[in-house]
């Protein structure tokens, strides 16, 4: 963790943050711990404890599967020093209590020494629990990372991992939602009270709830409980020296490639120059997860605005309004940095003399194609939900102007300012280590540029459901005048910028690769 | 283009007169090429079938060959005035070319000539220039001082003209890699301007001859280093380019492949077309090219046929002393006595 510190300075800006975050939270715990204490319904305690403890153990264990970390602690990187397998084994793993989550959680079990300390006996127990959960999780998120990295280490299973946790994270959304509407008053602590009768015989469960049921008098089912959290810990363990026996001694899995018939995309849009860079285009949407945590985002987001909004206290009508121009604004968004996407690989564009516009226009092809569709449905459906058909052409106008404007801005963006993105065949989750500010400017810049421009049409729009019906007539015009002519001039000043800065655009790609 | 050619005949006009017979001019190459190869690699084709792919050049090349013979002659005069006069027209002239990143000077003052019709090898130590001097051509980075020229269209102020001439294979750099191979050569050769039709047939000759017909189908991300190096090269020439500029070509490719690829740029410039490779294995450029620079450290230290630049010695020797020599291998004593 000291070595930390010895990068770049958003790095160590994201570390503080996180020692911050760590501090705060192990302050919170620590504290409702020792006051828990002094509350006399230890029952309900112990099930509090018990379950937020089964979360957190799960939690080390299944996050690394998700997210395939980035492990620098890989025992395969040991191979070559020629390490013996157990010293091997036992040191990753205490360089594994290293860190914000170990450090956190070593704390917060401490503190558990205090919940209980009702008598010796209970305090030793605890002891020995504490040591057993912070060793379960540290063992359990080495397993798991070690079985991620050999299952994820193929590439489309590593991509496919990736978009599988987007979408687990998404619905968690929901989870929570539905949690907070729970009256934890009235049926909360019984509805714990169930889940951690069973939890607390489970190997997530039971070296939270040992202690906790030996100070409820219950000095069976704690030694029961701990007997299953050290069996538990033991085969972590057990698991954890064969892996890395293993891992040390095999080579890394080979991907098994798969075929693919015809040309696809390319066969389907016949032509010069744009329609390949069209088809490319296509094609790298249907199998670039960089690509898909976008295209998943971009439905998700105004699900999310709605729920805020409507929380918010907005009326639900005028609230149907909002889903379909923010979808459009961030499709249109969307490809304000496909540049900096295709890294080097740019110079195939550049040595063959590909015109600007035939590769700005070829980029443009996948949103349009996703967004005439959304358009179209989700006019009618925003109409439908609206109750007044009037509607209908302003709102189609402005979500397509919105799409259309940000179509010929990103166009410009991607060749006039590019800024690291995500590499090809990385994790669509790492950042690039050296974004920094400039991506935050060009981001906030191209979108809001976005805004700016279809603000008329959006005040025409608001006009004609406030004042007067004659503007909703005016909306559609406007869209299509500044719409139109943003495109245009984004496609001519984005091709131009193209063409002129081919070297540097290469440095550029050459510099963040 | 046509604009071009005839102000040159107009201008150049008793150059022509000499230069316009092109198989004149093939045949000479064509000998040491034929059996150049035949050392290199067995050529499992029959030479009979060499002369298919060089027909239909045939037509374009008289028209093209005016355009170029007022600068070759220009440039042969100024720039080797004793040496043995080559007829031949340059195809690629770099001329005082400077690069410097910060206080790194990367290229200084490079000049060469490259003639129509050549295997032209670029060496040098890691790092010496080459790369960036290749990038230069091809039109990937800007020099700060100098002009390159490409069958007489300047590379940075007509771009997309000269950059038709010339197919590249660049080292290091990323592939389009998500799409098959099949994609990528459509992809490519899209670009350069060719109908679907004719990738489609140039696709099935190129995989045949590089051996990737297995591997069309796959995604370019999952070949291996060498198969990558193959399918880039051959989308380097799909759009039968008038000069191959190829940056380290053999690099992780397999020797049988090596010796495969050899025989197809050979039979390339038996053709007339030229061929500039860069690489630091001696022992290939010295066994397959007929001329050759030594590049250290930004400057052009030789250039020549391989036999005037290596002179007695072997090309590796002659290297290693225009590099610096080789450093005494002092010290590291504690190497010779081993730990276990």
């Amino acid at each position: 963790m000291g070595n930390a510190f010895r990068r770049s300075p958003w790095q160590v800006f994201g570390l503080v943050i996180g020692l911050l975050y760590g501090a705060v939270i192990t302050v919170l715990v620590v504290g409702s711990l020792v006051a828990a204490r002094v509350v006399s319904d230890v029952s309900a305690t112990h099930s509090v404890i018990v379950v937020i403890g089964a979360v957190v153990i799960a939690g080390f264990a299944l996050l690394p599967l998700l997210f395939g970390v980035d492990d620098t602690l890989d025992p395969r990187e040991f191979s070559l020093f020629g390490i013996p397998n157990r010293t091997l084994a036992t040191g990753l793993l205490l360089a594994g209590l290293i860190g914000i989550p170990s450090l956190v959680l070593i704390v917060c079990s401490a503190a558990t020494l205090v919940t209980w300390s009702q008598n010796p006996g209970t305090v030793l127990l605890a002891l020995v629990s504490a040591a057993t959960v912070v060793l379960t999780c540290v063992v359990a998120s080495r397993v798991t990372t070690a079985i991620a990295h050999s299952l994820l280490s193929t590439r489309r299973s590593r991509e496919a991992g990736g978009v599988i946790g987007i979408l687990l994270l998404v619905l968690v959304g929901p989870v929570v939602l539905l949690l907070l509407t729970v009256d934890w008053g009235r049926d909360g602590l019984g509805a714990l009270g169930g889940a951690a009768s069973w939890l607390q015989w489970t190997p997530l469960g039971a070296a939270w709830s040992a202690p906790g049921a030996a100070a409820q008098g219950d000095w069976g089912a704690a030694l029961l409980q701990l007997l299953i959290a050290l069996a538990t810990l033991g085969l972590l363990w057990l698991a954890w020296v064969a892996l890395v026996a293993r891992v040390v001694s095999t080579p890394e899995r080979e991907a098994r490639s798969k075929a693919y018939h015809g040309l696809g995309w390319f066969d389907r849009l016949p032509g010069g120059p744009t329609a390949a860079i069209a088809a490319r285009s296509m094609t790298y949407w249907g199998r670039d997860a960089r690509y898909w945590v976008s295209i998943v985002l971009i439905p998700v987001i105004p699900v999310f605005v709605i729920v805020v909004l409507v929380l918010a206290g907005l009326p639900p009508h005028f609230v149907a309004l909002v889903p379909l121009p923010l979808v459009c604004l961030f499709l249109g968004w969307s490809i304000h940095n496909d540049l900096a996407y295709d890294s080097t690989a740019i110079w195939l564009h550049l040595v063959s003399g590909t015109r600007g516009m035939a590769d700005r226009a070829g980029r443009m092809f996948p949103p349009v194609v996703v967004g005439i569709p959304v358009l179209v449905i989700g006019s009618i459906a925003t109409t439908i939900a609206f109750g007044d058909w009037a509607v209908l052409p302003s709102v189609a106008a402005l979500s397509g102007a919105v799409l259309v404007i940000g179509l010929g801005l990103s166009s410009i963006s991607s060749a006039l300012f590019p800024y690291p993105a995500t590499k090809p065949g990385d994790s669509a989750f790492t950042q690039p280590q050296t974004s920094g500010a400039s991506a935050a400017l060009v981001q906030s810049l191209s979108f809001f540029a976005i805004l700016l421009l279809a603000s008329p049409v959006l005040i025409f729009l608001v006009l004609g459901l406030t004042v007067n019906a004659f503007w909703l007539a005016i909306a559609p015009i406007a869209a299509v005048l500044i719409g139109f002519g943003t495109l245009f001039l984004g496609l001519w000043l984005g091709g131009r910028a193209f063409d002129r800065r081919g070297p540097e655009l290469m440095a550029f790609a050459n510099r963040n690769d | 283009m046509a604009e071009t050619a005839e102000a040159a005949a107009v201008g150049g006009a008793d150059d022509t007169v000499e230069e316009a017979a092109p198989p004149a001019r093939t045949t000479p190459k064509r000998a040491p090429a034929k059996t150049a190869a035949s050392a290199a690699a067995p050529s499992t084709r029959a030479p009979r079938k060499r002369s298919t792919p060089a027909k239909p050049r045939q037509t374009t090349r008289t028209a093209m060959a005016r355009t170029t013979t007022t600068q070759a002659s220009e440039a042969a005069e100024a720039a080797q005035p004793a040496a043995p006069v080559d007829t031949r027209p340059t195809v690629l002239a770099i001329d005082g070319l400077h690069k410097r990143y910060g206080d790194t000077v990367a290229v200084d003052d490079a000049t060469l000539d490259i003639k129509e019709g050549s295997f032209y090898g670029i060496v040098g130590p890691n790092g010496a220039g080459k790369t960036t001097t290749l990038s230069i051509v091809t039109g990937l980075l800007r020099p700060d001082a100098g002009r390159v020229v490409v069958h007489g269209v300047d590379v940075w102020a007509e771009p997309v003209r000269a950059k038709h001439i010339v197919g590249v294979l660049p080292d290091k750099l990323r592939l389009f890699d998500r799409l098959t191979g099949a994609q990528f050569l459509r992809y490519a050769g899209t670009l350069r301007g060719l109908s679907a039709k004719t990738v489609r047939a140039r696709t099935a000759d190129l995989a045949a001859a590089f051996g990737v017909e297995d591997a069309l189908d796959r995604l370019v991300a999952d070949y291996s280093a060498g198969m990558t190096k193959k399918i880039a090269l051959a989308a380097a020439m799909i759009h039968s380019p008038r000069l191959l500029v190829l940056d380290e070509p053999f690099e992780s490719v397999d020797p049988v492949s090596a010796a495969n690829i050899i025989d197809i740029l050979q039979r390339y410039t038996a053709a007339g077309g030229t061929v500039v490779v860069s690489s630091h294995g001696m022992d290939m450029i010295q066994r397959v090219c007929d001329s050759v620079a030594i590049i250290v450290r930004g400057k052009v230290l030789a250039a020549g046929t391989i036999d005037e630049v290596r002179g007695e010695q072997t090309l590796e020797e002659r290297f290693v002393d225009l590099a610096g020599g080789r450093k005494a291998a002092e010290g590291m004593e504690w190497l010779h006595s081993f730990s276990d």
